[in-house]
């Protein structure tokens, strides 16, 4: 799965290491994040669901009565007022707006009905007979359209939560399967990268060391050669001039143990910082 | 989600497609309305035996996808049913298609394309 | 005396109504239709009334199928009778048709203002109101062509001259043009039976009790149904009949009336209304339409189509009148009506309210 993936396109550097791990962490927060509000979404949508069904049940008992009451008003009326109504229908009086809920961050559209005053487009039908069954009967599919808005909202609510739903998993999904596996791929790579620098710093560093090591010997062995030519040399005086020549032998020593000693602190520390990283190199 | 607050706001009607006696119950409710001259269109559809199939369909296009200011489009499910492949295949969120039973063909909640994705949705 | 000639031009005519009555539904009918399960039990039920004119329908027509096959024997039978008839007996039959015409006029002028097809209208109306020169009047493409046409070919011309003309048309909510016309046919009727002299005697008495009625009931409906709407006093009042138990002081009291109490108030000086009133529980301050109609189901309409059977029934006990015709066709379109009300109960599974109809015999 991670090889599928890839990596990201970045420098292996420290500084981009540091981008990718606050990376991962976000992507690790936005996660928990999104798989939560999958969750209270699909709840929420569990529960429309259940009240659609509900509703749509409801709905039908709700125009059965409505129809009736047509009846009654065609019983009332002893004709068909059908084409009158249609023809006389001008504005609107029952009308809807919509207002908004919020579950999770996603509006949810809620239609709510409200009847616009002032417009009467079937006042006065059936006033010779009727009126009153007309009346009733208006209210009842009033009542009706009421229920029939209300299966709307949650039919609306339905279908834009279904898609938001999705769209959330679609992103907790790719966060999962493919933000996540990459950024730790990143991570790697920027860390085997780096191993790779230290290791080749490790070994100039000691490329560097041994030559210095070289350096210092052959230092030491021409400072010895040269003292022990001197020995000779101050031995052949010495048979002339003993007494004289040993003090100034011993001087001589001490200077070059003097030198010797200057120089040797610098040498531990190299040993010490390489010995780390020979611990480290187990690691790896 | 921004973006569709602003298509439903205007959206204040109710549009019907149905029987003579649906319609003419639902219009009593109030719900009828015309646009004005010159070009009145109504937003309603009275369908009978003789409504072609084709007309229907240009209804429902017409309540669906033309119309700005309907935000509910109510239809009979008998009719419903001789266009089923439009009304499934129509998933906005806006307007909602509702469908509703009528007088002579009582409802049923197999048929309802809203139910019926309810009813996958919970592997019934 | 009105026995000595009526049998000459009208015996036969009268003779069939008498036999078309007894083919009404009697309560025993009724209430083996309410035992139906489906409309097809229906359909059995009223096969020996109905017979031949129920044949063709489908297994389980829709109540409305019902009701057209229905009115369709309705109107085959008045139209055997029209064609029977002579002399005023014939007069009166044709005037009988003008309610329905003046329904079929108005549906056109809604469809020429709404610039529909009219002719697609032609089948909605209702084949009682049916004459010759209706389909002219699809000709007109505008209010004012059929305004003239209207006052041209129509039997119903001298109810528009003098109180409508076409501006009206256009301007009037159809409904006030339709009671209007009503109320102009509704004097003429009156005025016909009360002067015609071959209906002296039962015809006239008769009648002007069932015109009467009609005439206030349309008052009182008007008035009633008008409240909360646009319609304005003095508009209202033109609407009443200018004959009737209420006129003139109740038709006064009645336009000045604000509330159902107003209504209430204004009939109870004719003793039947007031009792229907009261029935329904109107006159104690049920102020809301939605409240009228009383704790038992019955509305006042309701009232009123029971009284208006009532009457329709004693007209048969009387003799040398083509009242007769007017009772049955009232009779039977209650029937048509009740008949329809029981398959929509049985259709739609509302058992419960299915008592709710009227039968007199």
């Amino acid at each position: 799965m991670s090889g599928a993936v890839g990596r990201e396109p970045v420098f292996p550097t420290r500084q981009s290491l540091g981008l990718m791990k606050s990376k991962l962490k976000g992507a690790e927060t936005g996660h928990s994040l999104l798989k939560r509000k999958s969750e209270a979404l699909t709840k929420r949508f569990r529960e429309i669901t259940r009240r659609i069904d509900e509703a749509k049940q409801k709905m039908g008992r709700v125009m059965q009565i409505a129809a009736f009451s047509l009846a009654e008003v065609s019983y009332a009326v002893g004709g068909d007022i059908g084409y009158q109504v249609q023809e006389s229908a001008k504005q609107a009086r029952f009308r809807v707006r919509a207002k908004h809920e919020n579950v999770s961050g996603v509006f949810l559209p809620q239609f709510e009905s409200y009847t616009k005053d002032g417009i009467n487009d079937f006042a006065l039908t059936g006033l010779g007979k009727g009126g009153q069954q007309i009346q009733r009967c208006r209210e009842t599919y009033a009542r009706a359209v009421e229920t029939l808005v209300e299966l709307a909202s949650l039919q609306t609510a339905f279908l834009i939560l279904d898609e938001v739903i999705k769209v959330v998993n679609r992103r907790v999904n790719a966060i999962e399967h493919v933000i996540i596996p990459r950024t730790e791929n990143t991570i790697k790579y920027i860390n085997s990268e780096l191993d790779e620098l230290d290791r080749e710093e490790f070994y100039r560093l000691k490329k560097v060391s041994n030559k210095k090591q070289r350096d210092n010997a052959a230092a030491d062995a021409e400072i010895l050669a040269a003292r022990q030519k001197k020995k000779e040399a101050e031995l052949q005086a010495q048979k002339s001039t003993p007494a004289q020549e040993a003090t100034g032998a011993t001087d001589a020593t001490e200077a070059a143990e003097a030198t010797e000693e200057a120089a040797e602190p610098e040498e531990p520390e190299p040993v010490d910082v390489l010995g780390e990283q020979e611990d480290n190199d187990v690691i790896f | 989600m921004a973006a569709s607050a602003a298509t439903y706001k205007d959206r204040q009607l109710l549009a019907v497609i149905g029987d003579e006696d649906s319609v003419t119950g639902l219009l009593l409710a109030g719900i009828g309305h015309v646009t004005d001259p010159p070009e009145a269109q109504r937003n309603f559809l009275v369908v009978d035996a003789k409504t072609e199939t084709s007309e229907i369909e240009r209804a429902f296009q017409t309540f669906t996808q033309e119309r700005k200011d309907i935000a509910i489009v109510l239809i009979n499910q008998h009719i419903a049913e001789r266009i089923r492949n439009s009304v499934d295949n129509f998933t906005d969120p806006f307007p909602a298609v509702l469908e509703i039973p009528s007088k002579d063909h009582p409802y049923d909640p197999e048929k309802d394309s809203v139910l019926k994705r309810v009813r996958r949705l919970f592997g019934e | 005396m009105e026995g000595l000639y009526f049998n000459v031009n009208s015996g036969y005519v009268e003779g069939i109504v008498r036999g078309y009555k007894n083919s009404l539904l009697t309560g025993q009918n009724y209430s083996n239709l309410t035992q139906c399960e489906t409309i097809d039990d229906v359909k059995l039920q009223l096969g020996p009334s109905y017979g031949d004119f129920l044949a063709s329908l489908p297994p389980n027509p829709s109540t409305s199928a019902l009701a057209g096959r229905m009115t369709d024997k309705l109107v085959s039978e008045f139209r055997y009778l029209v064609a029977q008839s002579t002399g005023s007996t014939a007069k009166f039959l044709k005037y009988l048709t003008y309610g329905y015409m003046i329904d079929n006029i108005a549906l056109l002028i809604t469809g020429t203002l709404h610039e529909r097809d009219t002719r697609e209208l032609l089948e909605r109306c209702h084949p009682l109101g049916w004459f010759e020169t209706l389909p002219v009047l699809c000709v007109a493409t505008n209010i004012e062509e059929l305004y003239n046409s209207v006052l041209i070919e129509t039997p119903l011309a001298p109810y528009f001259k003098g109180s409508l003309n076409h501006q009206d048309l256009d301007e009037l909510n159809i409904e006030i043009v339709r009671n209007t016309l009503y109320k102009n046919y509704l004097e003429d009727f009156y005025k016909f039976v009360n002067t015609d002299s071959d209906f002296n005697g039962p015809t006239q008495e008769v009648m002007s009790e069932i015109l009467q009625f009609e005439a206030d009931r349309r008052s009182i409906n008007i008035t009633l149904n008008s409240f909360g709407t646009e319609l304005s006093k003095q508009e209202r009042r033109k609407l009443y009949p200018e004959f009737g138990k209420l006129y003139p002081e109740g038709s006064l009291m009645l336009s000045r009336a604000e509330d159902v109490e107003g209504v209430a108030l204004a009939v109870s000086a004719v003793a039947e209304y007031k009792t229907f009133f009261d029935a329904v529980g109107l006159s104690q301050g049920g102020g809301s339409m939605g409240g009228i109609g009383g704790s038992d189901g019955k509305s006042l309409e309701d009232l009123f189509y029971q009284k208006e059977m009532e009457m329709g029934k004693l007209v048969f006990t009387r003799q040398f009148t083509p009242a007769v015709v007017y009772a049955w066709m009232k009779l039977k379109e209650q029937e048509i009506r009740n008949v329809t009300w029981i398959s929509e109960c049985i259709a739609q599974n509302q058992k419960e309210r299915i008592g709710n109809f009227i039968s007199v015999f």
